[in-house]
């Protein structure tokens, strides 16, 4: 290999081992913002024409147009979501649940033209009522570059592997 | 009188014993003169739309297949092989013309029929394999596409039990000329609050502004005003809509036409004109009373023991439950749609109802705290041993907003757990139907 390709090659992987630790940083950000129940600037993470999704668990892949998701919100809901969230009325959250996300097993895919696809596993543990509940599956995003360079998303999917939401079944927290 | 049921219609008061949602001597009684004596509903036969589709589910406690045969029947065969016990399918879905117990390899055709068990020549002459096909409830019948099944092999027919509640049934299958259809996804999530709960809960229009007070705010935030405040028009009923007794504990709530029913999130003309032309469209092949009825008025109605309609405006809601203990429950929700309506109109309706039901929805969730935090409230039974229910008790149209579904429930209840009749109460459905108010200016 001659010195230039090596160099390249050398380029490349710094690269791609900066946007890793770019998108993982971005991902526990955004766990620490959801654990601190800072929902408001949880949504200034999200694009205008972003997509929340959580499949029905025994439907963790079809399409979410088209069959009786958990969540499926578009940037309207979302917001609305985390109006309701942050009101002592939103009875099912009130007080609200305490968490703590386990953020795992981040895997990044750079199309190199403007968007990053990220793919990570996640364990939720949930308090609340003196019960422990939860919530693993894996997370799909689509990260876009934002005008001043850092990262927004526009697609998060959050696909449960739980067969059922047993023993408790209330998906009010943000998952 | 009966010990958990208390009624009394000169002081109108009516009231049950918190016992009812905490004993496990009850539980077990429910499953035996409740669950295993009445019409349960099984699934809806969209959801096994050809030969040798089928799915499991729990039916009363019971694993069962539910599955069109090879020849084109619906089946409800009791999951568990003949031989030694063991589920013989145990995929959630698919299609299969066999299923194969893989403990001895004994196989049952999807009739229930046993095909093949190895080394059947061991077996003595006595053996006669012709009767030993899977288990079947004694009673399976459909209405309408809704597949029950009875446990009870002395049970009455179908049609009978329904009772009125089959109007009600009718107000969904009519919605659709090829044929409701499930919508695939199954919302199945626990609570921690018995069963009960959540059969007084499912049609109980007391609790809408109140535990749904942000479901509400968040309609009007996106510009839709929920139809909840009083009609301009002072001759218009002050009440929101009827309870009604459909007899045998079966129940429903109506709104009258555009009150409280308005609760599709309509937010753009587009979306008004599409929900509009629905309406054109049933009203060139149905009566307008039932159109009305349809596609303007707001109904929760509950078929006693455990199963649930919601239908409102915005989408239909299937829903079942089943106590694995007095405390817990297992729900299920199915949400069932016209496969007809034009791929935006469907897309609209069902971003509506999972807003609102669900796991994740702005409103189930709540409904479930309030059931949970009554299950936490029945440790002072002792001292706080009475529920109430007499919301409206002794009027003539009980509004849908009183406890009357909840009275018809517990009504039949006592009688199957206590023996104990309790008369009828309100205005029967065929009498709260035919009244001016269902047929609106929008429709007429």
């Amino acid at each position: 290999m001659s010195a230039a390709s090596l160099a390249g090659a050398a380029s490349a992987l710094v690269g791609a081992m900066l946007v890793q630790r770019e998108v993982e940083a971005f991902l526990y950000r955004e766990a620490e913002l959801l654990d601190d129940w800072r929902l408001e600037e949880w949504l200034d993470l999200f694009t205008e024409d972003c997509r929340y999704d959580v499949p029905a668990p025994d439907r963790p892949r079809g399409a979410a147009n088209q069959t009786f998701s958990l969540i499926h919100d578009g940037r309207t809901m979302l917001e609305q979501r985390v109006i309701r969230l942050k009101k002592p009325t939103a009875h099912a959250e009130f007080p609200h649940s305490r968490t703590r996300r386990m953020i795992t097993n981040v895997r990044v895919e750079d199309s190199g033209s403007g968007w990053l696809d990220a793919k990570a596993n996640f364990a939720i543990h949930r308090y609340r009522n003196w019960t422990h509940v939860l919530f693993v599956g894996e997370y799909s995003y689509r990260l876009v570059r934002a005008e001043g360079g850092g990262l927004k998303i526009s697609y998060r999917r959050a696909t449960l592997d739980l067969e059922a939401l047993n023993p408790e079944g209330k998906v009010s927290i943000i998952i | 009188m009966s010990r958990f049921v208390e009624e009394d219609r000169a002081t109108t008061t009516f009231r049950v014993n918190r016992e009812v949602f905490t004993s496990p001597e009850i539980l077990e009684l429910e499953r035996q003169l409740i669950f295993d004596k009445t019409w349960i509903f099984v699934g809806h036969t969209s959801e096994i739309p050809a030969s040798n589709s089928f799915l499991l589910r729990r039916v009363a406690g019971r694993p069962v297949i539910f599955v069109r045969d090879v020849n084109g029947h619906v089946q409800v065969l009791l999951n568990a092989c003949r031989h030694r016990g063991a589920e013989v399918c145990r995929v959630p879905s698919g299609e299969a013309k066999t299923f194969t117990c893989f403990y001895h390899g004994w196989a049952y055709r999807n009739t229930g029929d046993l095909v093949h068990l190895p080394d059947a020549t061991a077996y003595g002459p006595g053996f006669d394999r012709s009767r030993m096909g899977l288990s079947k409830p004694p009673h399976v019948d459909e209405y309408r596409g809704f597949v029950f099944a009875n446990f009870d092999p002395d049970a009455g027919g179908l049609e009978d039990y329904l009772a009125d509640s089959r109007y009600l049934l009718d107000l969904i299958a009519d919605q659709s000329q090829t044929g409701m259809r499930v919508v695939p996804g199954v919302h199945s999530y626990w609570m921690n609050a018995n069963w009960k709960l959540l059969m007084e809960n499912s049609c109980d229009g007391y609790h809408a502004v109140t535990v749904h007070q942000t479901y509400f705010e968040m309609m009007m935030n996106l510009g839709v005003r929920p139809g909840l405040a009083p009609p301009a028009d002072p001759s218009a009923p002050k009440t929101r809509g009827a309870g009604i007794d459909l007899r045998n504990g079966h129940a429903t709530t109506m709104s009258w036409p555009g009150r409280a029913g308005a609760l599709a999130l309509l937010t753009s003309d587009h979306a008004r004109q599409m929900y509009a032309g629905r309406q054109a469209d049933l009203a060139r092949r149905l009566d307008l009373r039932q159109v009305e009825k349809m596609v303007n008025t707001a109904r929760n109605t509950s078929y006693f023991p455990n199963f649930v309609t919601v239908d409102l405006t915005f989408g239909i809601q299937l829903r079942t439950m089943w106590p694995t203990a007095p405390d817990t429950t297992e729900i299920t929700g199915w949400l069932i749609t016209d496969p007809e309506l034009d791929d935006e109109l469907q897309e609209a309706r069902l971003d509506n109802a999972l807003t609102f039901w669900g796991p994740g929805g702005l409103a189930t969730p709540d409904d479930v705290e309030a059931l949970e935090q009554c299950q936490r409230g029945f440790a002072v039974r002792r001292e706080s041993p009475w529920s109430d229910l007499s919301k409206g008790l002794g009027r003539e149209v009980p509004d849908m907003a009183d406890e009357l579904p909840q009275r018809a429930f517990w009504r039949e209840w006592n009688r199957r757990m206590c023996g104990e009749e309790l008369p009828y109460e309100g205005t029967p459905y065929a009498e709260v139907a035919a009244l001016p108010v269902y047929v609106s200016a929008s429709a007429s």
